[in-house]
């Protein structure tokens, strides 16, 4: 009935005093914006993050010494590290032997901390790996020059390299490298291909590896290091039966009883996207309590303006009683009026959020979007916060008596 | 006696010996305060009746009890003994909402200070209690300008109070007293922030809404304001000390009774 005068009254009382309105809604304003920046944040992390985990390819897995569990919590680690043994050059041929369902299982090794000379110049901690020739088959890369690693490479353990865009750029110049003799570690490589550049992660270039056939590395740093094994399924419907396959070859060939835990781990990318999503929830729940906070503090600013404006318009409460408004129209029409305000503020915190995730998309490669959910969810909490604060001051001006409100001295 | 329509407004004279209905009626009206310990009555016993189409002044003292009696009338304060009758309804019986109800639909007030609200425009305030009263949007605007077009402020509707001289103002209340056609307009010093020019003009607006057939009750304690009106009810200390016509009543009556 009186819906639109309400809103009305609300509105002009916001305009007519500008800067006590900024400052109600300030705490609103900054709940609402922390949690919309915040959800958006977490969505633009997640979507790169799970475009660059899904470059593993979705139906891939691989087969490590620890499982994620092992390697995030730092007590199952240290059980894990007694009892978990290195992944063993036989136990991959084993796989090969055995296993039906895979497409391919490719095997690497690596280290973080190569040389690699040409000349004078030269590059420090490289990722230096070892791999098999099917590895590329998995690989996020692309081979921008020359080619992979064959199989022969990996029979003949010959000193054939193929290198990241990094050492392309810093080794050569942009030069022609194909065919070129490179150091790693003192060791001469013929680099046989050069992979196109993936760029940054989180500032962490991606393009900064070597990778040697994976008998050449063994013979050269030894084999007590474990392997990774790579994994691909032949369909991502037959991925579950295609891990359960290699569990269970794996403890076969490990001789693991019926009641022994794994003493590997199998990671796919489902697992790291859980552990990332697991990672940042706990942050977004953090900041989401942290804008709950806020948004109590601004409940309590909106009530405590409301009772001054039920303080100042008691001879317009009187008049209206007069006029013959009930109780029931008196409490709706601050009850709205304080909703109202509350949502002009969550409709500010929006836009501020908004605001702040274009500055953010523009500066960083994450692209950050505002999801039409977070901006609905905040801007019918601010108005439920204002419906909820809005309550007491309400109730108190409804209960007015109408003679007493007549007669008030402004 | 057939007389040819003449351009005038048409005025309702009471019929000789012809008893209009009663509008009000209280019958040992009592309004008892609790003043810490002490009580104290501010009315000890008011009856009273106003027929339609009265043109009342209730006059007395200040503390004479006469402000608890226009609150009584008025529906914004209920008694502690007594009965009140408005327009056939036992009021003093009812609830906040049934008041409520009762001052939206049988009571136009107009009040010393206007009391308009100070960010609506003229119409707005006239629409105030057709707004309570649930009238659907397009008959509300049309009645609230037909009740300022009464009071001869057709061509101010979208002004704000703060664009009005405090004689229009009242003009305005009046109009929203108007609006719901009530049993009776129930006027509070209606001229007491106004200069005498002025007043004189509200209390002539006041006499041609009672020519066309109103209710009125003015409140005042002021002489030549009451003078106004056709009967006077004096209070004093709580009760009525003299019920009376005034000089104009009087006129009144004996061009009725001639007519």
């Amino acid at each position: 009935m009186h819906l639109a005068e309400a809103i009305g009254i609300a509105l002009e009382t916001l305009r007519s005093h500008k800067l006590r309105s900024f400052l109600t809604l300030l705490g609103v304003i900054i709940s609402v914006c922390t949690l919309v920046a915040v959800v958006s944040l977490v969505e633009g992390v997640n979507g790169y993050v799970g475009e660059k985990i899904a470059g593993l390819g979705s139906n891939t897995f691989s087969v490590n010494r620890y499982s994620l569990d092992e390697m995030t919590d730092a007590s199952k680690f240290m059980e894990a590290q007694k009892r978990n043994k290195p992944i063993r050059l036989e136990e991959y041929r084993f796989l090969l032997d055995t296993a039906h369902l895979p497409q391919a299982i490719a095997a690497s090794v690596g280290r973080n901390s190569a040389t690699v000379k040409v000349g004078a110049r030269s590059l420090e901690d490289v990722h230096l790996s070892g791999q098999t020739a099917n590895s590329i088959g998995m690989a996020a890369y692309k081979i921008a020059q020359g080619r992979f690693l064959l199989p022969s490479d990996e029979q003949h353990r010959t000193d054939a390299v193929f290198i990241g865009n990094d050492l392309l750029q810093h080794l050569f110049g942009d030069g022609p490298a194909l065919g070129q003799t490179v150091y790693i570690d003192g060791r001469p490589f013929q680099v046989v291909g050069v992979a196109s550049a993936l760029g940054n992660v989180f500032g962490q270039s991606q393009d900064n590896f070597a990778i040697i056939p994976l008998g050449t590395y063994q013979k050269i740093y030894g084999d007590q290091d474990s392997l990774d094994l790579q994994v691909q399924a032949r369909s991502a419907a037959l991925l579950p039966a295609t891990m359960d396959e290699i569990e269970m070859l794996m403890r076969t060939e490990r001789h693991l009883g019926y009641a022994d835990k794994d003493n590997f781990g199998l990671i796919g990318s489902d697992a790291l996207m859980n552990l990332w999503h697991a990672l940042t929830g706990a942050i977004a729940a953090v900041m989401v309590g942290v804008s709950f906070v806020f948004l109590v503090v601004g409940g309590i600013v909106i009530m405590n303006i409301m009772l001054a404006a039920v303080t100042e318009r008691t001879r317009e409460i009187g008049t209206r009683k007069a006029l013959g408004a009930r109780r029931s129209d008196i409490l709706r029409q601050f009850l709205i009026e304080s909703a109202v305000i509350s949502t002009v503020g969550g409709l500010a915190g929006v836009l501020v959020a908004w605001l702040f995730t274009l500055a953010a998309g523009a500066l960083t490669p994450i692209p950050f979007s505002l999801p039409i959910t977070a901006v609905i969810a905040a801007v019918a909490i601010s108005s439920l916060v204002g419906l909820f604060f809005g309550i007491y001051p309400a109730s108190k001006a409804a209960k007015l008596e109408p003679i007493v409100a007549l007669r008030a001295e402004v | 006696m057939s007389t040819p329509a003449a351009p005038q407004p048409t005025v309702t004279l009471p019929r000789a010996g012809g008893e209009r209905e009663v509008v009000i009626r209280t019958a040992d009206l009592w309004k008892i305060y609790q003043m810490g310990s002490e009580q104290v009555a501010a009315l000890r016993g008011i009856s009273i009746e106003i027929r339609r189409n009265e043109y009342v002044a209730i006059m007395g003292p200040s503390g004479s009890g006469k402000s608890t009696l226009m609150n009584l009338i008025g529906c914004l304060d209920s008694p502690t003994r007594g009965q009140y009758w408005l327009g056939g309804q036992l009021v003093s019986e009812m609830d906040d909402d049934e008041l409520a109800r009762i001052r939206n639909q049988e009571i136009g007030f107009v009040f010393q200070t206007f009391n308009l609200l100070p960010r609506a425009t003229a119409l707005h305030n006239v629409e105030l209690p057709l707004i309570y009263a649930g009238v659907p949007p397009q008959e509300r605007s049309a009645r609230a300008l037909e009740a300022l077009r009464q009071v001869d402020l057709g061509e101010r509707v979208n002004h704000k109070p703060n664009e009005l001289s405090g004689g229009q103002r009242q003009r305005v209340a009046i109009a929203r007293a108007l609006v719901n056609r009530p049993s009776i307009i129930l006027a509070d010093e209606p001229t007491g922030n106004l200069d005498s020019t002025t007043s004189n003009e509200i209390m002539r607006l006041l006499e041609v809404l009672w020519e066309r057939g109103n209710t009125i009750v003015l409140v005042t304690h002021e002489h030549d304001i009451a003078e106004y009106a056709h009967r006077v009810i004096h209070i004093r200390d709580g009760k009525v000390a003299g019920d009376a016509q005034t000089a104009r009543g009087k006129a009144r009556e004996a061009g009725a009774a001639r007519g």
